[in-house]
């Protein structure tokens, strides 16, 4: 019987999909929510379909805000309720090894873009340092998404309060929070982009990919994708195996 | 036909500083003690004996410019000029009270509403003129200084007004910041100094002159990275490493779904 | 009660203006609808327009109330009411702040502790009409029906305030005027046998002293003199001892010296008699005593009016010139508050005299007698004869030629004090205020302590409601119905208003009429008024057949009387028939028949003439009120630089105002708006009642600083005749 690695709590998967489903309705609306043609990324076409969609600027706001709030709750429901397994996923996710990962960081999209042909061309060679639980473009990224949600959190909750009880002088707050609002969302965006690419398009990662529906991946994945990982799970007792 | 544009025309020189509109405008728009959305502006006065003495009084309120400086600094849009009236409008929905356009005007027009806490100024009283009555500070004002209309329909009293006296009319205008706005004054109108250099707030030019084309950048690269990677995933067959391992099984798997895409 | 005609205007032009939003959100792009349904314009919730009169001064322009839900929402002029052409200033604006003021009296309020004290207890309708009617009554027998004391302010109700008192038996009745305009009542009276309504719309030359036509606001000439400066080439000279509105919009402005306006016009007929300016044939016709005046004014000549006035020789004589060649467009613009010095009917006759040299009398640009209204007077009345009355009013004998139906509040004031000629003993005011507006609050506050029973009828606790035995609240002018109304507007109009309730009267709050009427059936006097309000409007439209209609429909009746000439072929109701430069009456009482200059008194070293004046936000001591306060936050004290350096003031310190009467703080305007010798500030600061918010401990009262003096022809109160130190508060 082959063997599976548990690797995804119905947790995770919960708040992970609940995340992605938030980000992408959040990240449209939120789009549409701006409008200027200085700082309007889509142009203005965007915008002005997203209202008229919505029937106007004001319910896509109510909207976003709304979107806004099940998105802090899943996550304040997901830490009250699984509290270990969100330590689990910091650690991990901020554990780096830093000579180990930046070599990976630096070779990987090498080789992910231009082969291990490129990376020889480049004088490098192919092989790609062992990864543990996230390798580490897997913790760039979680670790973006999980500051810049921070951000998008505080500061989304800041403008909302700019509309329920923020006075006059505090508008200097609400404008700042405006930038690191759009900042944050920039930024997590181009790495989602990457992120999406990989596990759901990304043949290698596939089995990962999986394992957000499942929990589990195969040996075969782990051993390859996250060995550091995988030998310390084959090394501990009782690792759990499929029926 | 010209798109519309709606407008005041004022003979400053009428105006006696009786404070009229001012009043009848913080009613008919309840607008909060302490803030107004219109003005009358004093000149210094000129205390001279006989013949020399004078002051001039100016009514004013959000010019409704046709470049507008609150425009732009509004994130959001929901202060947007509208090209069906011409007027600078505000969506009370849309706004989130951000004061950014209250720094950039250069008049002042604009203040944040402390209970609805949102931006409010001038919208040459909306709901009046959905009644079909004139904006509140025109109909009261006792020597009838105001006069408003479209300035694009010739037959309207504000055109006739502006057409009359094409040569003689002033626009206040900081040196600075000119928002091109659509308040005509007739003839000489004074005080002109009292503008104020339209503020981009400083979160709102960083947005515009830096975070946005970087983003497009980093957005960009990320969304090349992934074509690049898919084109190298889509040109090359299924992974080695996964064969060199013996795992047949999953790689055959791969290729044959490859194979499906590709056909 | 007659319910409310609810008078409601067409609503066409409300239902073309919603058809053409609906198209517009049609075609608007996606945002409009989110602006408008992020606007109040989103529900266009429906406005019942309701026509009123305005009562936030004297004027009673016609407004039209927009009314949501049975809550005023908005004041509007009514655009059909040409007395104000058309307008409402900030104060009419402000009616709704009054109307809804938290600082409202809502119920009948009983003094209980000291007066002034501010303890009041609550009791019922029936009890305080019970007790003022037994208070009156034990007055009214053991002192005689003149013991009460009777003062009414200007309102469309007053009249029955005046009436109660006549049947009560009351000589002592007096209002807000004799500390306004009587001097100048007296002084037109006495030259043209009535009171002119200037035709500024049509004058050529406008020489404005002591009115201030842009601030304290009359219509229709505030309006008109802007129309005729700036559409019809009128000049407009202010001679004034402030750089006022008026005089900042003015072609010419003299900083006369207070109290000399009199040696100006005198060397101004000088001019035009000198040198026979003058419309001879018209003069012969219509005046009488052309050769004394003729006489009389060879003494003053421009070069003696300048050392008095402070204005050159030269322009006095070119002013004088320029009015005389426009004439009869031309003239001395009569005003109104001329409470100012002791001799100012004879000021205010050299103002008329001069308008009579400009043969301006009945003619286009020029004065105007009254038009015909044709309202009836209502339900007549005679009133008892009470045999226990005293000879005549307790002010009497004192101001020669005093408006007897008027009297002189502060001569009353005087007479109750000393209990001479005899006890007064009541008081009965409604919507007056003389604490806050009469000089001297001081020896107010002793009249007030020397009643036996007091009783203020008003909508808020003003300071003469504050030292009352007994309060009771009136409705305002939005909440109830009143009488018709005429009015005059020179050239403008003569016309008819009346008012009906725009909302129902709020609280406890009754009209002054329902008092009158309810203490007169508890004093046996019901008989005199037998009647409610709808029929005695009835009876005074009775004459003039499609005025109810033109009510309804317009808010105002217009009656096309003849304008100009309404004095051919007519007599002048003076003792010559004719216009009086020479008054035989003044000669027969031992008066001056023309004017002769006194010189003011001079101002002591160190100290200010202080002059009183008007602002367009503010009537009298209505100052508290939340939208006007904004516009005028502060009670301001003007010194003129040169003096506030020697004092060590700066613009904006806190300053201390002090007569011999009183003092108070205010804060420093230093400007050159000011002449040196001259202070000024506000009206209706420095509120003594703790039931007024906003105006209670504000500033300083300008009533508390005031001297008392008069007039000595008509017994107007002087309120130039006062001098303050200022210092600075330490």
């Amino acid at each position: 019987m082959e063997r599976r690695f548990y690797r995804h709590s119905r947790w995770d998967i919960f708040i992970h999909w609940l995340n992605a489903a938030c980000w992408l309705l959040l990240l449209v609306t939120g789009l549409g929510l701006i409008s200027n043609p200085d700082i309007d990324p889509l142009g203005g076409w965007y915008p002005a379909m997203l209202r008229a969609i919505f029937g106007g600027g004001a319910n896509l706001l109510i909207f976003h805000i709304a979107l806004g709030v099940v998105w802090i709750a899943g996550f304040v429901l997901y830490i009250a309720f699984n509290f270990r397994g969100a330590l689990f996923f910091l650690r991990e996710l901020f554990s780096v090894d830093l000579p180990r990962d930046a070599l990976w960081m630096v070779k990987k999209p090498i080789q992910m873009t231009l082969g291990d042909a490129g990376l020889r061309k480049l004088g490098l060679s192919t092989d790609i340092p062992d990864q543990g639980f996230y390798n580490m473009g897997q913790k760039s990224f979680g670790q973006a998404s999980v500051l810049g949600s921070l951000v998008l959190a505080v500061t989304g909750v800041v403008m909302v309060m700019s509309r329920t009880s923020l006075g006059e002088a505090q508008t200097g707050l609400v404008s700042w929070s405006i930038l690191l609002h759009y900042l944050s969302a920039g930024l997590v965006f181009a790495g989602l982009i990457i992120h999406v690419y990989m596990a759901a398009i990304s043949r290698d990662e596939r089995p990962g990919f999986r394992s957000m529906f499942t929990g589990w991946v195969d040996e075969n994945y782990a051993k390859h994708h996250h060995r550091l990982w995988w030998e310390k799970e084959r090394a501990v007792a009782g690792v759990r195996e499929e029926e | 036909m010209n798109k519309p544009q709606y407008a005041m025309v004022i003979d400053s020189s009428r105006c006696i500083d009786c404070k009229g509109c001012v009043a009848s405008c913080k009613v008919a728009n309840k607008v909060p003690e302490g803030h107004f959305r219109n003005w009358v502006k004093q000149s210094a006065p000129v205390v001279a004996v006989g013949k020399g003495a004078g002051q001039h009084f100016q009514p004013g309120a959000c010019m409704h410019c046709d470049n507008p400086t609150c425009v732009q600094a509004c994130p959001t849009g929901a202060t947007w000029k509208d090209p069906t009236t011409g007027m600078v409008e505000i969506d009370r929905g849309l706004c989130i009270g951000c004061g950014n356009c209250i720094a950039a005007c250069p008049y002042g027009a604009r203040y944040r509403h402390a209970t609805m806490r949102v931006a409010d100024k001038c919208d040459y009283c909306a709901e009046r003129r959905a009644h079909g009555l004139g904006p509140a500070c025109v109909d009261t004002c006792p020597t009838k200084a105001r006069v408003f209309g479209d300035i694009n329909d010739p037959s309207s009293e504000a055109a006739i007004l502006l057409a009359a006296n094409q040569d003689r009319i002033v626009r206040v205008v900081n040196q600075k910041s000119d928002t091109k706005p659509n308040m005509y004054y007739i003839a000489a109108t004074a005080p002109l100094d009292w503008t104020v250099e339209a503020k981009m707030p400083t979160p709102m030019k960083l947005m515009a002159d830096a975070l946005t084309p970087g983003l497009r950048v980093a957005v960009g690269f990320a969304g090349l990275g992934a074509l690049a990677m898919l084109g190298r995933q889509l040109l090359t067959p299924a992974s080695k490493e996964h064969d060199e391992d013996g795992q047949n099984d999953q790689g055959e798997r791969v290729t044959e779904r490859n194979a499906e895409t590709e056909a | 009660m007659t319910p409310n005609k609810a008078r409601r205007i067409s609503r066409r032009g409300f239902l073309k203006a919603a058809g053409a939003v609906a198209a517009g959100l049609a075609a608007a792009r996606p945002e409009t609808v989110a602006a408008v349904a992020g606007s109040p314009a989103a529900t266009i919730t429906e406005w019942e327009s309701r026509f009123s009169a305005c009562d936030m001064c004297f004027n009673r322009c016609g407004l039209i109330a927009r009314v949501e839900n049975g809550v005023v929402r908005k004041l509007d002029p009514n655009p059909k009411f040409l007395k104000s052409r058309g307008m409402l200033c900030a104060r009419g604006n402000a009616g709704i702040a009054q109307l809804y003021d938290p600082d409202r009296l809502k119920y009948p309020l009983l003094r209980v502790g000291e007066r002034g004290e501010g303890k009041w207890k609550r009791i019922s309708w029936d009890e305080a009409l019970d007790l003022t009617a037994q208070s009156l009554q034990a007055i009214r027998k053991e002192y005689s029906p003149s013991g009460v004391m009777f003062m009414a302010g200007s309102d469309m109700q007053s009249s029955f305030v005046n009436r109660f008192a006549e049947v009560f038996g009351s000589f002592n009745v007096t209002s807000h005027e004799s500390n306004c305009l009587m001097s100048n009542t007296r002084a037109y009276l006495d030259t043209f046998g009535e009171v002119p309504f200037p035709d500024v719309l049509n004058s050529k030359y406008v020489l404005m002293a002591g009115a201030n036509r842009f601030e304290a606001l009359v219509t229709p000439d505030s309006m008109d003199l802007m129309t005729a400066m700036r559409e019809r080439g009128c000049k407009l000279v202010v001679l004034d001892p402030r750089f006022t509105k008026t005089a900042a919009l003015a072609h010419e402005w003299w900083p006369i010296k207070p109290g000399t306006d009199m040696a100006f016009m005198l060397a101004c007929m000088h001019v035009i008699t000198s040198e026979n300016l003058y419309d001879k044939a018209w003069v012969a016709e219509k005046t009488y005593g052309i050769e004394q005046l003729t006489q009389h004014v060879k003494q003053y000549d421009p070069r003696w009016a300048e050392g008095e006035t402070g204005i050159p020789a030269a322009d006095i004589a070119r002013m004088a010139r320029e009015m005389a060649a426009v004439a009869p467009q031309a003239m001395v613009y009569p005003g109104r508050r001329s409470s100012d010095y002791v001799n100012s009917t004879q000021i205010r006759r050299s103002f008329a005299m001069l308008n009579a040299l400009l043969a301006n009398w009945d003619r286009p640009g020029g004065l105007l007698g009254a038009r015909e209204v044709g309202l009836g007077s209502g339900i007549p009345f005679s009133a008892p004869w009470y045999d226990e009355n005293p000879f005549e009013r307790a002010d009497a004998g004192i101001a020669p030629l005093m408006i007897e139906h008027e009297g002189s509040y502060v001569l009353l004031r005087e007479a109750v004090l000393k209990g001479e000629p005899y006890p007064l003993k009541g008081f009965f005011s409604f919507k007056v205020n003389p604490l806050a507006t009469a000089p001297d609050r001081a020896k107010s506050i002793e009249m007030m302590k020397a009643f036996d029973f007091s009783v203020v009828v008003d909508i808020a606790m003003s300071d003469t409601a504050w030292f009352a035995d007994l309060v009771l609240p009136a409705p305002s002018y939005l909440e109830r119905m009143d009488p018709a109304s005429a009015l005059q507007g020179s050239s403008a109009c003569a016309c008819v208003v009346d008012r009906d309730p725009v909302v129902p009267a709020m609280f406890e709050s009754r009209p002054v009429f329902d008092i009158c009427k309810a203490l007169a059936q508890r004093l046996e006097l019901g008989e005199f008024f037998d009647f409610d309000m709808a029929a005695f409007r009835k009876a005074q439209l009775k004459d003039l057949p499609g005025a109810e209609k033109a009510l309804a429909e317009d808010g105002v009746y217009y009656n096309p009387s003849k304008v100009y000439g309404i004095y051919e072929g007519r007599i002048y109701k003076t003792k010559s028939q004719k216009i009086e430069f020479f008054n035989q009456r003044y000669a027969d009482e031992g008066l001056d028949p023309m004017p002769v200059y006194n010189a003011p008194k001079a101002v002591p070293d160190g100290m200010f003439r202080m002059v009183v004046g008007r602002s367009a936000v503010y009537t009298h001591s209505a100052t508290n009120n939340t939208l006007l306060r904004q516009l005028e936050p502060d009670c301001l004290l003007w010194i003129n630089p040169k003096r506030a350096d020697a004092l060590g003031i700066k613009d904006g310190d806190a300053v201390i105002v002090q007569s011999a009467v009183g003092k108070g703080q205010a804060k420093a305007l230093v400007t050159e708006a000011i002449r040196a010798d001259t202070a000024y500030m506000p009206t209706g600061f420095g509120a003594l009642s703790k039931g007024l918010s906003l105006a209670h401990g504000n500033g300083a009262s300008m009533a508390g600083v005031l001297e008392s003096n008069f007039d000595a022809i008509s017994g107007n109160a002087a309120m130039h005749e006062t001098f303050v130190t200022v210092t600075r508060k330490a």
